[in-house]
């Protein structure tokens, strides 16, 4: 069942996964053959289903749900017009991160993706960490989205005329977690076509909607509008906001969760990654010009998470506030969607390698679906949903994400110094050794800019993750078990 | 003779216990057979988790189907997948093996007539040769079935006789069935009564595919017994595995091309869109 396990004995070389974890477990590696249509392991095969446009629809889907939909209004408040500097920013180092990413996914396209490329290039115990913290991490953030769909649910029904009032953000959040949870695990058929449909409408709508609202923005049509004082707060908000607002970007190393799906993953991998980076970069940034145009920041921030809408009645009138609604709506959804997806990924890897009990990824016979995982990431969820607290929810999600990135970056550094035999990637980083230690650099920089709250219970999720790792795998060794 | 025997897939849902009539089994007994387990699982399943829990059931499965097709004549082997999209495994895996055929399994006896349909966009040729690979000496009658839309349609009824004509040439008892006026669907369902398996052509998709279904699952869930699927040429755009395939293919429609008359040669070679 667990196939060949190599031993891991004194005289075995590092390259070599083994040990067993407190249950007697073992990490579960097998050689594998990587074609571009499928991984062929000894007795079977799996299929790659996911193309270029799969691989975009999950990147830009996780993303764009809260840059556009949920933080104008916030970041607006804290740094004014800059804020659009703060989405660059955080574009930068997304980019960054994207490109080591990039390169550690073509030469491990598995599932797990940043815990695995971290536990194969530096070992188990940062494995461990990143990998607990990954789960913990998208806990976070499907939190975060599911808040801001609450939001968008409630606004929603005060367009159509029912003002409920913002009291029942979170019970909404909380029944449609808890719905979209049971829906994932009783099995949502096509919801992956789903996804892609939903992200062309969206982008559809934005690109619509940002085109006028820029051109108004500028005077090319309407009334003309009174610029602010780009930065009123000061430079530093700016980076304090950038931190805030980058989990905005988290998503584009969920494409890597699901390597081991992607066709062609030498070409599909970096080009998923990068693009969506790209694209909700531009996006952000139009944006948040187009919203400060609109009204002064102070008046964004009293819009607070929804202020897209007056943004949208503001240059389209009715029409234009619907359509950010609708567009909300969609887009809190789907990055929620794709964050299970990547969830259900993260705890399989994780417990495929004996780091979590093995019984956390197996799947039902009913619904063919990994209920145990689905409910390990649902439950958190829930919990952290009916605290409403989005901006911990959104940096606590940036933290974790901000250390797995770094991390990556110095994964990569680590196997290109010394690169191993099996260490054969497609797609290798332009500007190297730049390229990974400024994304290392920043990323673990942007932390610093965070509130003491969000860096303190990050913090302890990572201590508890390696707390864990030494209490139940600690004999475990992954390092180059490929 | 060196060229390779025909070979056919034949995609069992393996975990959710599909299995292969008796009566398919010894229709596929005179060609290979590559027995394609595979398993669907739902996007929110990371794949290789399947695999780790259902490998070894699957495999013993498919062990004791692949003996099975053994024992009915031909050479099976087997291989396993674990798949978000059935389809894409199926193509994949016909190209890989080089299978000019694969066949969607349903209940059915002892075979003894075929129904076969040319209608519409089918490569006629790669079809009847690949019926006479199939029947081969043994008494099995093929029933050729062509719907069109005019009574008087002097080509359908030439393409019919000399179908009819180059399988009888091989020993084959071919009659043949020419409706007109009807859909050509229910019609085909009409006359499935009376014939124990269908062989039909894959068709290119087209948007009534993506509508309805694919032609061939349809006909297999109304008709109940086995279909038997003769697929397209491969893509330019296939992988170099199916080369071997597709070059063998080829010279065997040119080899055969002589004997038969009619228009269907460049439908045969028509890209596949």
């Amino acid at each position: 069942m667990s196939g060949e396990t190599p031993t891991a004995g004194g005289e075995a070389p590092p390259e070599e996964g083994g040990g067993t974890n407190i249950e007697g477990e073992a990490p579960a590696v097998e050689p594998t053959i990587e074609t571009d249509e499928a991984t062929i392991t000894d007795d079977a095969e799996l299929e790659r289903t996911l193309g270029l446009s799969g691989g975009l629809a999950i990147g830009i889907g996780t993303m764009i749900g809260a840059g556009i939909f949920v933080f104008p209004g916030l970041a607006a408040g804290r740094a004014g017009p800059a804020a659009a500097a703060s989405f660059a920013i955080g574009a930068v180092i997304a980019l960054l991160v994207a490109l080591p990413a990039s390169e550690l996914a073509t030469a491990m396209p598995k599932s797990g993706g940043g815990y695995y490329f971290i536990s194969r290039g530096l070992g188990a115990l940062a494995g461990a960490i990143v990998g607990l913290s990954l789960w913990f991490g998208l806990v976070f953030a499907t939190a975060f989205y599911l808040v801001g769909f609450g939001f968008y649910a409630v606004d929603t029904l005060a367009e159509l005329g029912l003002a409920v009032g913002e009291g029942l953000v979170v019970p909404v959040a909380l029944a449609f977690g808890a719905g979209f949870t049971v829906l994932n695990v009783t099995g949502t058929e096509n919801a992956a076509k789903l996804q892609n449909g939903v992200v062309a409408l969206l982008l559809s709508i934005l690109v619509v909607f940002l085109l006028y609202g820029g051109l108004d923005a500028l005077g090319l049509v309407g009334e003309p509008s009174t610029p602010e004082t780009f930065a009123p707060y000061g430079t530093t908000p700016i980076f304090t906001t950038a931190a805030l607002v980058f989990t905005s970007y988290l998503g584009f190393a969920q494409v890597a969760t699901v390597a081991g799906e992607m066709r062609d993953p030498g070409r599909n991998l970096p080009l998923a990654m990068v693009g969506s980076v790209l694209v909700v970069g531009v996006l952000y940034v139009v944006t948040i010009f187009v919203a400060t145009s609109a009204f002064p920041s102070a008046r964004l921030a009293t819009l607070g998470e929804t202020a897209m809408v007056e943004v949208g009645r503001e240059y389209l009138g009715a029409a234009g506030a619907l359509a950010i609604v609708f567009g909300g709506l969609l887009a809190t959804m789907s990055s929620a969607n794709a964050s299970v997806l990547s969830t259900s990924r993260a705890i399989y890897a994780v417990s495929k390698d004996a780091l979590l009990p093995r019984w956390a990824s197996r799947i039902n016979l009913r619904y063919g679906t990994p209920h145990v995982a689905l409910g390990l990431a649902g439950g958190p969820v829930l919990v952290l949903v009916a605290t409403g607290q989005v901006e911990v929810l959104a940096e606590v999600a940036s933290f974790l994400h901000l250390v797995l990135y770094g991390l990556i970056c110095v994964a990569l550094v680590a196997l290109r110094r010394d690169e191993p035999d099996w260490y054969d990637p497609d797609f290798r980083v332009p500007g190297y050794p730049v390229v990974p230690v400024l994304g290392a650099l920043a990323s673990f920089a942007l932390v610093g800019f965070m509130q003491p709250a969000s860096q303190v219970i990050g913090a302890v999720v990572m201590l508890a993750s390696a707390g864990w790792y030494l209490y139940y795998a600690r004999d475990v060794s992954l390092k180059g078990a490929l | 003779m060196t060229r390779t025997r025909t070979r056919v897939l034949v995609p069992v849902a393996i975990l959710e216990g599909e299995s292969v009539s008796l009566g398919l089994m010894n229709l596929l007994g005179t060609v290979d057979v590559t027995v394609l387990g595979y398993h669907v699982v739902p996007e929110q399943t990371p794949p290789d988790q399947a695999r780790l829990q259902y490998e070894d059931r699957a495999t013993e499965a498919l062990e004791d189907l692949a003996e099975e097709f053994r024992e009915a004549g031909g050479d099976a082997d087997h291989r396993l997948v674990f798949t978000p999209d059935r389809r894409r495994t199926i193509d994949r895996v016909a190209d890989a093996t080089g299978s000019r055929a694969y066949a969607i399994t349903g209940a059915t006896g002892a075979v003894e007539r075929l129904l076969v349909p040319l209608t519409g966009d089918v490569a006629v040729d790669r079809i009847l040769s690949f019926l006479v690979d199939l029947v081969g000496v043994r008494p099995i009658g093929v029933t050729l079935f062509l719907a069109t839309d005019e009574a008087a349609d002097d080509a359908a009824d030439d393409l019919l006789e000399a179908a009819a004509a180059r399988l009888a040439e091989r020993g084959i008892d071919a009659r043949t069935t020419h409706v007109t006026g009807a859909p050509p669907f229910e019609a085909l369902i009409d006359a499935v009564a009376d014939h124990d398996a269908i062989v039909m052509g894959e068709r290119a998709p087209s948007l009534r595919s993506l509508v309805f279904g694919e032609e061939a699952e349809r006909v297999a869930a109304e008709s109940v017994g086995p279909v038997i699927v003769v697929r397209r040429v491969p893509d330019e755009a296939g992988a170099d595995a199916e080369l071997d395939a597709a070059v063998e293919d080829d010279a065997r429609s040119t080899e055969e091309r002589g004997e038969s008359g009619s228009d269907d040669e460049e439908r045969d070679d028509a890209p596949s869109g």
